[in-house]
């Protein structure tokens, strides 16, 4: 596997960012983009620009094969069993608010429970937090272990008769640590929950195979795996898609509308209300085409020869402190520095041309259990380099220096 | 751009060892602010005494060097002034930090103006201004007592 040439493929890569190279240690928030999927955008909107699904003129009916033909890859690059099992949305957090809300309506009743974990981002939460409100259900937390895991045990732990839904991460973005997910869905449904995954950080670095890992649902957040913006993608069990009443209304979701009667379409439309990002959708197959030449246990293998390179280069430095030690893990390293605020550490690296988050990185439950107000995070992509560590590094002791610390 | 400017001795100092840190002795205004991007939080306490005049100040709160020092900076110079002098120095303050090239104010002694003007560094990183103001917001919040909790998002 040849990082460099895969790195070439990045238009970015050849930007000076403030007169710097950029060492880009933020995939686990956004990932950038080949040029393939950068070109294929433009190509449509200058050469085969039409809405789908509606018009029988050429344009629309070979745009909607297209758009179509993304959905059977990204059937195929999952491994779901049909084809209407692959819902597109505006993103993975439409995709979570779009289960929450439709099994709220149609499966919980009050006094029902949900098992969600310490490790989840916001998008994984508030959509849930929202029927404790409008149906009075409650809430619990598996817990972290003090390794930033959560074993199954935990979340044996946390299920009592009442609970309806286990929603989790399949990576978390904070401590890298990988979930369990198929032993969890075994433990789950043998007690009759459904298993929802937020796999923002999951789809981009792991294999992802949605039969064996036998969730309910799974979500997909494009952006972060080198494809658009706008666009995210919810698996979910055909029978689950078939039963749940419909999210969003609007056009292209009906079967038929009248005055006193609306009936709704087949899936995957009936999830598909208005004109959807298309030229993200179609874009989108290049960045499957992408990740599919280099290969998912290529990608595997780089990612976790850096991550531990990355652990190796950050505990040799005496004053960063790594979050969370998990066993499985992926490619994500969470630090802090004694005496330095991460914000001040993004800021002081930025200048370097090394891009890092710094923040609670949207999980605030997690960095209250920590009772860290933030932490500064790198998390690596397809093009990143062992090299990128050592400047990351080098960029930490600028900022001890800067700081007086030695 | 520049670091140097940016992380001064004195706002390395006041972030290290914050002044006025913690909750005053029966103060009668407050209020809190936070930055829901980051996570900053800060609370603002001040007692202002029958004559108006800002007997004490003081700050609890958690944030990078930049916001810490501020609020430290700021807790100091408002301390003995009258509301209204308070309010003319934080118009000031974030007039400079926004546009304005220097401070106008004439309550303010050189060496103070000299200080405050240390955080003018911020204005070369648009992501940091809101680290820099956060407190003079919240401190204008507590001064008219409304109640209302400052957001850097609002």
């Amino acid at each position: 596997m040849n990082i460099n040439a895969i790195k070439k493929e990045f238009p970015i890569f050849e930007e000076k960012i403030q007169n710097n190279d950029l060492v880009y240690l933020d995939s686990a928030n956004s990932s950038q983009k080949p040029r393939v999927v950068i070109d294929r955008i433009n190509e449509f909107y200058t050469k085969e620009f039409s809405n789908v699904g509606r018009s029988i003129h050429y344009l629309a009916v070979a745009a909607t094969n297209l758009y179509e033909s993304t959905r059977s890859s990204v059937q195929k690059y999952i491994n779901a069993k049909d084809k209407n099992e692959i819902v597109f949305t505006k993103g993975a957090t439409e995709a979570l608010n779009l289960v929450a809300n439709t099994l709220g309506q149609k499966y919980l009743k009050e006094g029902d429970e949900i098992l969600l974990t310490e490790l989840e981002h916001h998008s994984n939460y508030v959509p849930w937090h929202y029927l404790r409100k409008s149906k009075n259900i409650k809430i619990n937390f598996a817990e972290i272990n003090e390794l930033g895991e959560i074993p199954i045990e935990n979340i044996e732990k946390k299920i009592t008769s009442k609970t309806k839904i286990i929603a989790i991460n399949h990576l978390s973005n904070v401590t890298g640590a990988i979930l369990p997910i198929k032993e969890i869905s075994e433990l789950a449904h043998s007690k009759g929950i459904i298993v929802v995954v937020d796999g923002c950080q999951g789809a981009p670095h792991l294999k992802i195979d949605v039969q064996d890992l036998d969730c309910d649902f799974y979500a997909i957040s494009c952006h972060k795996m080198y494809g658009p913006t706008g666009l995210g993608i919810l698996y979910g069990k055909k029978k689950w898609l078939e039963e749940l009443p419909p999210y969003q209304g609007g056009g292209g979701m009906i079967k038929e509308v009248k005055k006193d009667r609306i009936t709704y379409g087949d899936l995957p439309n009936k999830y598909e209300a208005g004109t959807m990002a298309t030229a993200q959708v179609i874009a989108f197959d290049q960045s499957i085409k992408f990740l599919e030449n280099i290969g998912i246990e290529n990608i595997m293998r780089h990612e976790k020869e850096l991550v531990e390179y990355g652990q190796e280069v950050l505990r040799k430095n005496n004053s960063v402190r790594l979050i969370g030690n998990p066993k499985n893990r992926g490619g994500v390293l969470s630090f802090t520095i004694e005496g330095v605020h991460p914000h001040d550490i993004a800021t002081i690296l930025d200048e370097d041309g090394v891009a890092i988050r710094a923040g609670h990185h949207c999980c605030q439950i997690l960095h209250d259990k920590l009772e860290i107000p933030a932490s500064a995070r790198a998390s690596v992509g397809v093009y990143n380099t062992k090299e990128d560590f050592d400047q990351l590094n080098d960029s930490i002791n600028k900022c001890k220096k800067i700081f007086n610390l030695k | 751009m520049n670091l140097k400017e940016l992380y001064q001795e004195i706002i390395l100092e006041h972030g290290k060892n914050p002044r006025n840190l913690g909750k005053t002795d029966n103060f009668n205004k407050d209020a809190k602010g936070n930055n829901p991007l980051c996570g900053d939080n800060v609370h603002v306490y001040l007692k202002l005494n029958d004559q108006r005049k800002v007997e004490d100040i003081s700050f609890e709160g958690s944030g990078c060097a930049i916001s810490m020092a501020s609020a430290s900076i700021m807790t100091d110079l408002i301390k003995g002034k009258s509301d209204n002098e308070a309010k003319e120095i934080i118009e000031d303050f974030l007039g400079m930090i926004k546009e304005s090239p220097e401070l106008k104010n004439k309550i303010l002694k050189e060496d103070d103006k000299t200080k405050l003007m240390c955080l003018s560094g911020v204005k070369q990183y648009p992501m940091r201004v809101k680290c820099a103001t956060l407190s003079w917001h919240t401190l204008v919040s507590a001064m008219e007592n409304n109640g209302k909790q400052v957001s850097t998002e609002d």
